[in-house]
């Protein structure tokens, strides 16, 4: 598997697009702190909308407004954040593909992050066809708060494993 | 003892050379951006309602009440984590341009609040319910938004000054 990504990223490294990405990365001032703080920024989305549920299911935030309807207010918000998250990361990823191929931190936020999502996804949709879905039976709410549990474990991960990537760059720099 | 003598004396404690040689840096650093961005969203869910942009058939206040906890949960973390990260390179940071703008932003975000929770949202009790608040308190909104963002922007650029 990771002789696949970084033959993924050298081919990368032939694209006009990593050479563009690189580019406004290195030339214009103040670029990377600003698509950092973008990349953040979704990270808040991500923390007021699925966080927030994950702990209004576990019983710890929002006790007057109902799971079914904060779902349907707030996961909006996490879907418009995603594909901010994907164009502000590959402008990362693109300038030097490389680095982040061979960073085994990279990797583990990656697959924290997709379980993660798709857990979102499992929520979002079972609410949109019954909103009650998760309330009907106390096997159901059971494990409506052991997937909140998880969720909220995987994107807490997702966040340190984020920050951890440039830590892990000084153990594992290839580059 | 002046100010100029506290930055190197910060520098000096133990506690200080223990976080910044070990893996206590990165990890106070994790955690300051974990609990940044999980204030920043509660604060952010507030102001969207203000503005009318969010949650608009709940009461401004109740989005106030349920919100408010978890935003000082999460500054009192920000914040001594953010000690924490700060004393190990105390007389670094203060010279950093990035984090005296980040310092001059939280006061005002935080004058900002204190205005709107002392003045402005006492004076909303009448129109609670309203999808659409007053002049004010949208501009609380508004400008607690902009101070965030702005927050947010030059503590990521601290690490960028040397």
């Amino acid at each position: 598997m990771p002789h696949v990504l970084t033959d993924i990223a050298r081919s990368l490294m032939q694209s006009p697009i990593h050479t563009f990405a690189l580019y406004l990365l290195s030339n214009v001032p103040g670029f990377p702190p600003v698509i950092q703080t973008v990349h953040i920024l979704g990270v808040t989305a991500i923390m007021a909308s699925i966080v927030m549920i994950d702990l209004k299911v576990l019983g710890l935030a929002l006790p007057s407004q109902g799971t079914a309807e904060l779902v349907h207010r707030l996961m909006p918000w996490m879907w418009w954040a995603l594909p901010a998250q994907a164009i502000s990361g590959l402008t990362l990823v693109l300038a030097r593909p490389l680095r982040y191929a061979v960073n085994p931190v990279f990797g583990l936020k990656f697959t924290m992050l997709v379980p993660a999502i798709l857990l979102a996804a499992l929520f979002h949709l079972t609410s949109i066809k019954d909103p009650l879905f998760w309330e009907r039976s106390s096997g159901r709410r059971v494990s409506a708060r052991l997937i909140a549990g998880l969720s909220l474990l995987l994107w807490v991960g997702v966040v340190f494993a984020g920050r951890w990537i440039a830590y892990a760059d000084y153990l594992f720099a290839m580059e | 003892m002046s100010l100029v003598d506290l930055w190197p004396w910060l520098e000096s404690l133990p506690l200080a050379a223990a976080i910044g040689e070990s893996w206590w840096f990165p990890l106070l650093e994790s955690i300051h951006v974990l609990t940044a961005t999980f204030l920043v969203g509660s604060i952010l869910m507030v102001d969207l309602r203000l503005l009318g942009l969010a949650a608009t058939t709940y009461p401004v206040s109740r989005v106030v009440r349920e919100t408010v906890p978890w935003t000082y949960s999460a500054s009192v973390i920000s914040v001594i984590t953010g000690l924490g990260l700060f004393i190990t390179r105390a007389s670094h940071y203060v010279d950093n341009r990035a984090f005296q703008i980040k310092l001059v932003l939280l006061v005002l975000a935080g004058l900002n609040m204190a205005v709107f929770h002392l003045a402005t949202a006492r004076g909303m009790a009448h129109r609670d319910d309203a999808a659409m608040t007053s002049t004010g308190a949208r501009f609380a909104g508004a400008s607690s938004l902009l101070l965030w963002v702005g927050v947010m922007l030059a503590g990521r650029w601290i690490g960028h000054l040397n």
